[in-house]
């Protein structure tokens, strides 16, 4: 059930069975309703959840309008993280955006993790860390040197199960590109005027 | 270029404070450390990391200007501006050991401690502090970057500007204003200004 977190960790340092009950004795398994708010805006952020159902996003209000900065299905890792770590207030709001199941991990659970004998948990909590530094970087990367039709594409070719799943309101937003130009580019590329190949 | 011994007290003094922002660390610690790091210098313009190449360095700022910024048709744009006790590198490629996006260039001469990426497997493995210190510096650099995504996302151009003077005045002297308009995503024109309203006391 928790495949997709024990195959990530696995994929940068190796965790044992035992290693992994460990962990799952300080997960906690949390159910959300469509639209449910896990964090709100002011809120200090006390979990990360790995999603192992459902799809969660992360946005913040520029004025009126809502600013997506993360769209997270299953297998992804999501709270609002700097918040987490700098114990400051969350500045976004976590929402789920379908039915959706969560572990989640508290920061009082994860502290007692890195302050166990075993050095191995310092080392998850800095891949996990790794990991979301990457993301942001890429995603900060991506949105300067790639053209609209370059992000969508790279989107699209890592993410095609979410345009069914996510409004495209949402994935616009999340992309940085206005919806009218969402919808064209989806057009020309159902037209296969814009070639996509899908990743996975 | 590299020889500790040569190291100043007042570097090594800036180096325990540097470290003593993410955990309390003892002199011989410190010292300990050190073994791992090295210091280095570039002069003014000179290219520290290229495009294509893989970085191997983390690298902690303790004087001059390190520019991170990508070329886009030609077009080069300032995505991060470094100075004194600011931790620089290119991410992706360290981490990820993939050849980097993006260049870093010396704006001053510059004097970095810096963490060769065997070295800080080394560091993280043997020296007991490692694998924690690692942790926290790398959750202050998610920190800082989400803050500057956030930044570029939710504010105005006014606001940006104002944000970074308020919290870089200093900067204003010290780095090309082409540069600094590039970092905050305002036209030139747009940048002058708003350092004509800001001298005349009339940005708010």
């Amino acid at each position: 059930m928790l495949t997709s977190l024990f195959n990530f960790l696995n994929k940068h340092i190796t965790v044992t069975p035992a290693d992994f009950e460990i962990l799952m004795s300080k997960l906690e398994e949390c159910n959300f309703k469509k639209k449910e708010h896990l964090t709100e805006i002011g809120e200090m952020e006390n979990y990360l959840h790995f999603v192992s159902k459902g799809i969660i996003r992360r946005y913040f209000y520029k004025e009126d309008e809502e600013i997506i900065t993360h769209i997270v299905k299953e297998g992804g890792v999501i709270g609002s993280s700097a918040s987490f770590f700098s114990g400051l207030p969350s500045r976004y709001v976590i929402e789920a955006m379908e039915p959706t199941t969560t572990f989640r991990i508290s920061k009082s659970n994860l502290e007692s993790l890195f302050c166990s004998d075993n050095k191995k948990w310092e080392k998850v909590g800095r891949i996990i860390i790794s990991h979301f530094l990457v993301e942001q970087e890429t995603h900060i990367l991506d949105s300067v040197r790639l053209s609209v039709q370059q992000r969508f594409v790279k989107f699209v070719s890592e993410n095609s199960d979410l345009l069914l799943r996510v409004p495209q309101k949402y994935l616009a937003s999340y992309l940085n590109i206005k919806q009218e130009t969402f919808s064209r580019m989806k057009h020309l590329m159902l037209e296969k005027k814009i070639k996509v190949t899908i990743d996975s | 270029m590299n020889d500790l011994n040569n190291i100043s007290q007042s570097s090594l003094e800036f180096i325990a404070k540097y470290f003593s922002k993410f955990m309390v660390m003892s002199t011989s610690e410190v010292n300990e450390l050190m073994q791992y790091c090295e210091f280095r210098q570039f002069s003014r313009k000179e290219l520290i990391v290229n495009f294509g190449e893989v970085d191997d360095y983390l690298n902690m700022m303790v004087s001059g200007i390190v520019a991170k910024y990508v070329k886009v048709k030609n077009k080069e744009i300032i995505l991060q501006l470094s100075t004194e006790g600011h931790i620089i590198q290119s991410e992706i490629s360290f981490l990820t050991r993939t050849p980097s996006l993006v260049y870093l260039k010396a704006l001053e001469p510059v004097t970095m401690i810096s963490l060769r990426y065997d070295k800080m497997q080394d560091a993280l493995n043997y020296f007991p502090k490692g694998e924690r210190l690692g942790r926290l510096m790398m959750e202050s650099m998610y920190v800082k970057k989400d803050e500057r995504r956030y930044g570029m996302l939710s504010k105005s151009m006014r606001g940006r500007f104002i944000d970074y003077v308020t919290h870089q005045p200093q900067m204003l002297q010290r780095v090309p204003q082409k540069y600094l308009a590039s970092y905050l995503n305002i036209t030139s024109e747009t940048f002058s200004r708003f350092k004509l309203l800001l001298q005349k006391n009339e940005l708010v």
